[in-house]
């Protein structure tokens, strides 16, 4: 996105939903994320790798976090909100600091070369310290479940990771995604910098020389590519799937209907936990599910009427604007 | 009908469809069937030219093979690769969905250390043959001519259903043995036990959406039960009725299931019977009818006071009385028993006691209702058990059978060292894998037979868990197949029996045709409305799924003996093993999938290798850290893997995910982390002789080696950040209760 760009239509990319919204957009692509249905089982992440030709990387690379999985599960073991965990941010950030002091200096040894990278395998390596899980919650035991939380890109209104691009590769579609083209991408890496969820992924390696030993490659989706070394990825809501759902729709000349496609995820979650759809569409899941919990877009903060509902975006605060609303998860306490 | 002289009746078992509801359902058509017809010019499985459109996918209906659930599928094909499998919306058990095992089906069918040839032990080495020279060892060594004793043969398989089974049983028949091993680790067949002998059916149904508590003693129902999907489903309703259903899970270990439960007790493993006492001495106490039960068992329950039943079971008095006010408030409730309660000497027992507060609670026709047979009891599953395994074991050791066929199941590797397993079925003198891959027990067969892999081959299959609407489900090739020598199981088994002169078989050409005149053979209440034979076999095709009607049910509520032992610990080994269970791994059988070694584990997020729980005092105890190596050793040998630290496991409890520790089975799992199975001590379950897999006492102790444990998460607390939003239950139900928002 070129400077002269954003001048000229600043208005018309930030148009806030108090403003009418983004109809100038054709689509607008927003899933809902119930946490009260989702049971952290993985599904979604595989069924991912399975559409978009996702390669393995093997245990070497997942250890230097150069994994590829647009979809993943995060699980925490604590819950800030409820109790018995009640922990304000500084008190546990310094339960954190407490029980993982940083690695001493000496042990760092940045000189040798690719030291970094084996480092991060080894005992006092750098990074490594870091990188070891803490717990926090209070008491002996855990008394509930884990919180798992399925991520994948928030497809932002406002991201973060567009107007860093040096190339324009990565871009807003009239469908309201964040696109990637591989082939404009450098690899410059600024866009995955800049987002705050960890959701672009780099191609470190060229995956495909090993990740489909034969026949494993004929399971390829022919409908994407298969990306090399030095280009960023990233979920991009099956681009693919919808893709042949709006061609299906224009050759019969009518509008996308809600619910005859979905995203891999969406396809095969086993609870149904996700939900995903056109926003613009108002008899859509996916709007409903938004107006019942009154969560709208262009907000840095929303302003409930009834403060109880469940609906929140991530990290909302910092002006993103995702296209993905999540429900909170329920406990009986 | 053919020479051979076979009535209706007879041909119908020939066919699966033997039983009380068909042989009076099926009469009103007349013998439109004839074996002839399975002779007629069978058209190659799937015609590519007529589907093949360049560029565009088209689905076609199947049967996921990754677990014993039976889910029915869609594969994308496309170019005449399948790409891409969906549930099948019509299937009453995965309505649509699949879970990550049935994803990664696809890699199984196109892994690169699929079977090629195939193998004949020739001076100690597997060697490639032809497929001429397999059968003619086949022949030689197990045909009608090899002078085989038929109490000397035996199939060693997992779980079957369908017209594998009943091709199965036939050659079982053909030969003269009733040797059928049927063996799966994961599995409730003690639970199965206590349910017969309480309610009088083995398997009910469990409503788990109708229950407003569900009470769970380590029963593992959305993760690695007998359908994970159907419950995940099922689970999903529960959440979201008003008043939303709430989930306490107790084991000593966190299972998927277990990462879902608002209230989660952490418990000795062993002892989960006496706290169920404990719970119904409390329910008792707070005025809920114990009249029905036996005097025994109303001393025994009396006999249960908190403090003793805290002091057993390690779980806080003010837990066990929670517990009970939640189930006795928020009736109807459901308690369910899983594979952590029933692995011990005691299993029965303390299942017994579990199921003894579904008796008490009224929730037996309520939340536990009967699940009736199918109306054809052939095509149902034969569930696996670990039973069969030391069964299995024991006439290896006696050195009581000549010749075994595996399929479907993986002992060698399952089996624990303590059973010398692999040492013994060296006495037996011909073992022949019927497999796709080169595993562990495939690898010390003498013969390998390379077969078609789950989405090249036909089959039908029914669940080992049925839903209200029971279903078969029908398995058919997604593709041709990618490697010419190989060969269907269901060809197989009915060339041999052919070979046998199994009277009824000699007419099909193959499994295609069998099946098909098979289904031609079906009543018309279940054909429906199809108008010809062709028309409903082109539809069942279509569809995947037949559905089948359900014939009497009823379940009693009678309760049984318990007798609980004494809880002892072990001061040389102070430390239970628990061999848990992954929704992805399952048994060991998927470590050869790559997606799945790469999915990070649900609880800990370790991804491509093992790894042991513990419980922080635990870690402080024994000084280690994450990523330290630990060395965890039982009287019957020891497995060395990486610590994971977190407060989801029993202090006295060590966890060790089953499913690595392969010798064979391909580059993505041979040599990989540790199989905890291989250091379990041989207890059996006394009631049901099931293997006691949670009853192995260990020690464990630092090696003094640390390397990064690779893990999905770098942090694994929310740093304050509003991530996981929570809210709590009364909220939930104020705000959504009775509201269909979407």
């Amino acid at each position: 996105m070129s400077l002269n760009n954003i001048l000229t239509n600043w208005s018309r990319y930030r148009k806030g939903a108090e403003e009418g919204g983004f109809h100038e957009y054709e689509h607008q692509w927003g899933m809902v994320v119930d946490l009260n249905k989702c049971i952290g089982c993985n599904a979604c992440s595989v069924a991912c790798y399975a559409e978009n030709n996702l390669p393995v990387v093997g245990e070497t690379r997942y250890a230097k976090s150069q994994f590829m999985s647009w979809m993943r599960i995060e699980r925490y073991w604590d819950e800030p909100d409820i109790e018995p965990y009640q922990a304000t941010p500084s008190a546990n950030v310094d339960v954190w600091i407490e029980t993982n002091p940083p690695a001493a200096k000496t042990d760092v040894k940045p000189s040798m070369p690719g030291s970094y990278a084996k480092g991060l395998l080894e005992p006092g390596g750098q990074g490594f310290e870091e990188r070891v899980g803490v717990y926090a919650t209070k008491g002996e035991a855990q008394d509930f479940g884990a919180s798992f939380l399925p991520m994948m890109c928030q497809q932002c209104h406002a991201a973060t990771c567009e107007p860093v691009c040096p190339v324009a590769a990565t871009y807003h579609t009239p469908d309201g995604l964040n696109a990637q083209v591989y082939n404009r991408c450098i690899g410059s890496r600024y866009c995955s910098n800049n987002c705050p969820y960890r959701l672009r992924y780099f191609n470190f390696w060229s995956y495909y020389e090993d990740a489909w030993p034969e026949p494993l490659h004929m399971q390829l989706n022919p409908d994407l590519a298969v990306r090399d070394k030095g280009v960023m990825e990233k979920c991009t809501f099956c681009v693919q799937r919808i893709r042949v759902a709006k061609d299906e729709a224009k050759m019969e000349n009518r509008k996308v209907r809600d619910g005859e496609f979905a995203t891999a995820c969406v396809q095969t979650c086993p609870t149904g936990a996700l939900v995903f759809g056109d926003m613009q569409d108002p008899e859509s899941k996916v709007s409903k599910l938004w107006r019942f919990h009154q969560v709208e877009q262009g907000k840095t903060k929303q302003n409930k009427q009834n403060k109880e509902l469940r609906g929140y975006r991530i990290l909302e605060g910092l002006n993103t604007d995702p296209s993905v609303m999540y429900l909170e998860r329920v406990r009986e306490v | 009908m053919s020479g051979n002289n076979v009535n209706r009746r007879d041909f119908l078992k020939i066919l699966g469809w033997g039983g009380v509801g068909v042989a009076v359902a099926g009469c009103d058509r007349p013998t439109t069937v004839t074996l002839e017809e399975g002779k007629e010019e069978v058209v190659a499985y799937l015609q590519p030219e007529e589907y093949v459109i360049p560029g565009v996918g088209v689905w076609f209906a199947s049967t996921c093979q990754q677990c014993p659930a039976g889910c029915a599928v869609h594969g994308r094909v496309r170019e005449g690769r399948v790409l891409k499998m969906e549930g099948n919306p019509d299937s009453p058990i995965n309505y649509g969905k699949l879970c990550q095992m049935g994803q990664a089906g696809l890699q199984g069918h196109y892994n690169p250390d699929r079977l090629k040839k195939p193998l004949l032990r020739k001076g100690g080495t597997l060697t490639e043959v032809s497929w001429e020279e397999a059968m003619t060892q086949l022949d030689q060594k197990v045909g009608p001519a090899s002078g085989l004793n038929g109490e000397r043969f035996a199939w060693f398989t997992g779980t079957v259903s369908g017209h594998q089974s009943v091709l199965l049983s036939a050659h079982l028949a053909a030969v003269g043995s009733k040797n059928h091993f049927v063996h799966e680790v994961i599995n409730d067949a003690v639970a199965r036990a206590v349910n017969q002998d309480m309610l009088g059916e083995a398997a009910p149904r469990y409503l788990l959406d109708q229950a407003r508590v569900v009470l769970s003693f380590g029963a593992d129902f959305v993760g690695t039960g007998a359908s994970p999907v159907y419950f995940a489903n099922t689970y999903a309703k529960f959440r979201t009725a008003t008043p939303r259903g709430v989930l306490i899970q107790v084991e000593p270990k966190m299972t998927l299931t277990g990462g879902s439960a608002d209230l989660w007790v952490a418990i000795r493993p062993g002892t989960e019977g006496v706290l169920a006492l404990g719970i119904a001495k409390h329910l008792v106490s707070q005025g809920v009818d114990a009249s029905g039960l036996p005097e025994s068992l109303r001393t025994l329950i009396a006999g249960h006071d908190a403090d003793k039943v805290s002091k057993i079971t390690g779980v806080p008095p003010d837990r066990i009385a929670r517990i009970a006010a939640l189930l006795k408030d928020r009736s109807p409730s459901l308690v369910l028993a899983g594979a952590s309660a029933e692995g011990h000497a005691h299993g029965y027992q303390s299942v017994a006691a579990i199921m003894l507060l579904n008796v008490l609670l009224g929730n037996v026709g309520k939340t536990i209702v009967p699940s009736g047979a199918s109306q054809f009891p052939q095509m149902e599953a034969k569930a696996g058990n670990t039973r069969d395994l030391l069964a299995f074991a024991d006439a290896a050791d006696k050195k009581a059978l000549d010749v075994v066929f595996f399929h479907g199941a993986n002992p060698v590797y399952t089996a624990p060292a303590a059973l010398g397993l692999a040492e013994k079925i060296k006495s037996i003198p011909f073992k022949v894998a019927f497999s796709c891959f080169p595993d562990e027990t495939a690898m010390s067969a003498d013969l390998v037979l390379p077969i078609l892999s789950a989405h090249e081959d036909w089959g039908t299959h029914m669940g080992v868990y049925q839903p209200e609407q029971k279903s078969i489900s029908i398995q058919q090739p997604l593709m041709e197949p990618l490697y010419p020598d190989t060969k269907g199981f269901g060809d197989l088994v009915l060339t041999m029996l052919k070979a046998r002169k199994a009277a009824g078989f000699e007419g099909f050409e193959d499994y295609y045709a069998y099946l098909k005149s098979a289904f031609a053979a079906l009543p018309d209440s279940v054909k429906g409305d199809a108008v010809s034979d062709e028309d409903f076999w082109g539809k069942t095709l279509q569809k995947g799924i037949v559905k089948v009607t359900t014939v009497g049910g009823s379940l009693s509520a009678k309760a049984v003996e318990i007798n609980l032992p004494e809880f002892k610990e072990d001061s040389a080994r102070p430390y239970h093993l628990v061999p848990s269970a992954r929704l992805g791994m399952w048994d060991g059988r998927h470590a050869n999938l790559p997606w799945l070694q790469e999915a990070p584990d649900q609880i800990s997020k370790v991804v491509w290798t093992s790894w042991v729980e513990v419980h922080p005092q635990t870690a402080a105890k024994l000084g280690v850290k994450e990523g330290d190596f630990i060395k965890v050793a039982s009287e019957h040998g020891a497995v060395e893997a990486q610590v994971y630290i977190y407060k989801g496991v029993h202090p006295d409890v060590i966890a060790v995910p089953m499913g690595q520790g392969h010798e064979e089975y391909g580059r993505y799992a041979k040599g990989r982390g540790v199989n905890p199975l291989k250091v379990l001590a041989p207890v059996a379950d006394a009631k049901t002789g099931e293997l006691a897999l949670y009853a192995t006492r260990v020690t464990a102790a630092h090696v003094g080696r640390r390397e990064l444990l690779v893990k999905l998460m770098g942090n694994e607390t929310q740093l304050g950040r509003k991530m996981v939003a929570t809210v709590k239950a009364d909220v939930f139900n104020r705000t959504e209760g009775g509201k269909d928002v979407a």
